[in-house]
């Protein structure tokens, strides 16, 4: 069943939560909402069920609109899942479900009738829940709550099945289960789905579309690729991330790094060398430390080069899996040049890359502060027959300073302070 | 449905058994005597000396705490649904005190009850004060037009605390009528007739019919009203109905027989825990629990210290408060394991 919003406003003890929404729903759809808190998500499917009066603009179901339903037929179309359902009556599980059926029974001189109770039957074994129909509702896990609820929306057949943060109280396995059971109904059953959900890579993960809401305005609408971009991110959730593509699914995923906006650079300026990934957590904390941090020189595909983009840290590349070539050596030398502190990480060396420690050959010679990170001897790093360990030993007698942690190496170059900087 | 039909059954027993019970007073001076079942019912079936006394006063006595235990049972369990909480009563929005005004009013003008047009005065007033507390209470709950349960509650506490001081007032002021005042806040049958009996069988039959036929859609406002309106059920005009149907029937009850407390608490609740909270089921047999409830209650009421008898209030709370705690603490324990 199709959906349509046209231009919806709302507006609480005179505040305007939502403002002029528009957006469709396909028939089948499974439609993310997300946005902060107070971005107006619950509110939107408040209007759309009309429990919220006094909201202004077009909802159109199926082409006709909303208001135009009964309460009942609206009933029949949109079934309700809210974040948490609880009552201290003794309602059994099975009492729960059978709610679903209200819209449906005709009359209220009518009792249940043995279909009412096959659907309800039904809807109970889908969602695996069959099995404490008869235990009382208040007596079940969250995760078997929240399941019992769903049995109830599939009891009302509906349409359109709309959910409010569905997994927000539930672990973490628990999470997956709902999200899963809801997927497998809106592709099996066909039941078009709007679900309101805060994890971003949950969303990323089960939406067909996203609608990004802020302060009651949709931002974007699209495939979770057009919309969970870092810079929707940045500027709806005040939030720097870097957004990567999940390697077994293909889905886009979000990784925070730090709710604080980038420090203003104040430090030394350092150069890292690194690669295979060994650079990611001192640049990081570097940057974060206010230091103006540069790397070279990585191939395109290594993932200390995604990291260093990620951090918008600048970066000598080369092409993927060639070797480093005179053209971006000379560049990594000019960016030695330009900083102060050199740190040298136990990258893996091999034929391609064991210009990099000639790098840092070259920033002892020049009087840079060298620092070089003791190699874990469990962890094979020299790809060159000992060449890069008697690279590294003759980096530490020439004045080079080794240092054991990332600890130990940001107080090392806070100490050079002022002076490094000036 | 098993359930319902013996409680139909007990409740008829019990109806059958309280009318043969107690002593009996002859019409003018002398002293009440005690007589056996079986000339109770011969005086019953043929015209002996007591044919009138029963046919006057017991059976219409017994009827109408049938009728009074059923409206306060019903509309308890309404009230209940409609507040979300089982600590709720009939008398939360102020009926109770509502008719105790009343019923002072009348009092204190010396209106007492004329024989011969069937309805006194003090219930005519009572039931009208009860109506109109009950409405005062609800206006001050709801906020255009729509009926927020919470504060419901709240305006319910604080109406019933100012009425109730306007009685303790009046109390204080009519010294003369001090104890028949108090006797009908404590509640009592003893002022049963047919005409009471008449009327509380049109109210509680309406008043059950919708609420049970509103069953389901109690059910679905004990999940919450965005649940409920998201069913089908319209939480507003539901909530409206209910309120009105449940005040109707507790002001009636109460405007004939004074405050009887505890029947429409302890019946909703002792027979959900029993029977767990689907209305459908909930609603009749908590309507005829309060009836069987009620007529015990009397039943003991008027023979434990014969010849005088007790207000119906204090055999109510002595006998439920015991009881309901015995469940409460065995539900508890249940919920332990």
């Amino acid at each position: 069943m199709r959906l349509e919003l046209k231009d919806l406003s709302f507006s609480f003890a005179e505040k305007l939560v939502l403002k002029g929404v528009s957006m469709d729903v396909a028939d089948g759809e499974f439609l993310g909402l997300m946005g902060p808190n107070g971005s107006g998500k619950t509110t939107l499917l408040r209007c759309i069920t009309n429990f919220l009066p006094g909201w202004d603009g077009k909802i159109l179901v199926d082409g006709k609109p909303m208001v135009s339903y009964t309460p009942r037929s609206l009933a029949k179309v949109f079934a309700e899942v809210p974040q948490i359902s609880s009552t201290d009556f003794p309602f059994t599980a099975y009492d729960i479900v059978m709610m679903g059926r209200i819209p449906h029974i005709g009359s209220r001189l009518e009792g249940e009738t043995r279909k009412d109770m096959e659907i309800v039957r039904t809807s109970m074994k889908r969602t695996n829940t069959l099995q404490f129909a008869e235990r009382h509702f208040s007596e079940l896990s969250g995760g078997e709550r929240q399941r019992v609820i769903i049995a109830r929306a599939l009891a009302q057949q509906p349409k359109v099945l709309l959910l409010d943060e569905p997994t927000v109280y539930l672990d973490i396995s628990g999470q997956f289960e709902m999200m899963d059971l809801i997927r497998g109904l809106n592709k099996e059953e066909r039941i078009t789905t709007v679900t309101v959900l805060h994890d971003i890579n949950m969303a990323a993960r089960y939406c067909d579309r996203i609608a990004l809401l802020n302060e009651g305005r949709l931002e974007a609408i699209g495939t979770p690729e057009e919309v969970l971009t870092q810079e929707n991110i940045q500027s709806i959730y005040g939030l720097d991330v870097s957004v990567r593509k999940d390697p077994f699914t293909h889905s886009v995923y979000v990784m925070p790094r730090s709710a604080r906006a980038p420090p203003k650079r104040h430090g030394a300026r350092v150069h890292v060398l690194c690669g295979g990934g060994t650079g990611g957590p001192l640049m990081r904390a570097l940057v974060e430390n206010g230091y103006s941090v540069s790397t070279g020189v990585l191939n395109v595909l290594d993932s200390d080069y995604e990291n260093a983009t990620d951090l918008r840290v600048p970066v000598v590349a080369e092409a993927p899996f060639s070797q480093i070539g005179p053209e971006s050596h000379g560049e990594n030398l000019r960016m030695i040049d330009d900083s102060q502190v050199v740190i040298v990480l136990p990258f893996p060396v091999g034929p391609g890359n064991l210009k990099n420690l000639e790098a840092a050959r070259y920033a002892v010679e020049r009087g840079k502060r060298v620092y070089v990170f003791r190699a874990d001897r469990e962890v094979a790093y020299d790809f060159v027959g000992g060449r890069a360990e008697s690279f590294i030993s003759a980096l530490t007698s020439s004045g080079a300073m080794e240092v054991r942690s990332l600890a130990q190496v940001l107080t090392e170059i806070s100490r050079l302070g002022g002076a490094a900087s000036a | 449905m098993l359930i319902l039909g013996g409680l139909a059954l007990l409740l008829f027993l019990s109806a059958f058994v309280a009318i043969l019970v107690g002593t009996l007073g002859p019409i003018g001076p002398g002293e009440p005597e005690r007589i056996t079942f079986s000339e109770a019912i011969d005086s019953i079936f043929s015209d002996s000396t007591y044919h009138w006394v029963f046919w006057n006063v017991r059976i219409p006595r017994v009827l109408l705490a049938g009728l009074v235990g059923a409206a306060l049972a019903c509309s308890g369990t309404a009230m209940q649904a409609i507040f979300r909480n089982s600590m709720a009563d009939p008398f939360v929005i102020g009926v109770s005190s509502g008719a105790a005004l009343g019923a002072a009013i009348a009092g204190f003008l010396g209106l007492t009850s004329i024989a011969g047009i069937g309805l006194g005065m003090p219930p005519l007033f009572a039931f009208i004060t009860a109506i109109l507390a009950a409405f005062t209470v609800y206006v001050l709950g709801s906020v255009k037009g729509r009926v927020y349960v919470d504060t419901l509650l709240l305006s319910g506490v604080a109406v019933a605390a100012f009425l109730g001081a306007l009685v303790s007032f009046s109390i204080y002021l009519a010294r003369q009528q001090f104890h028949q005042l108090i006797f009908w806040l404590l509640g009592s049958l003893a002022l049963a007739r047919w005409s009471y009996v008449e009327i509380l069988l049109v109210v509680v039959a309406i008043g059950a019919a919708v609420v049970y036929l509103y069953g389901r859609d109690l059910d679905a406002l004990l999940l919450g009203e965005e649940t409920a309106h998201n069913l089908g059920a319209n939480p507003e005009p539901l909530k409206k109905l209910m309120l009105g149907v449940s005040a109707l029937m507790a002001a009636a009850a109460v405007a004939f027989t004074g405050v009887i407390g505890f029947v429409g608490l302890i019946t909703p609740h002792m027979t959900r825990l029993v029977m767990g909270a689907n209305h459908r089921l909930l609603v009749p047999a908590a309507t005829l629990s309060g009836a069987i409830f009620l007529i015990w209650a009397d039943t003991l009421a008027r023979t434990i210290v014969t010849p005088d008898e007790l207000p119906v209030g204090i055999i109510t709370a002595l006998c439920g408060g015991p009881f309901f705690l015995y469940l409460l603490r065995r539900h508890s324990m249940g919920r332990e394991s």
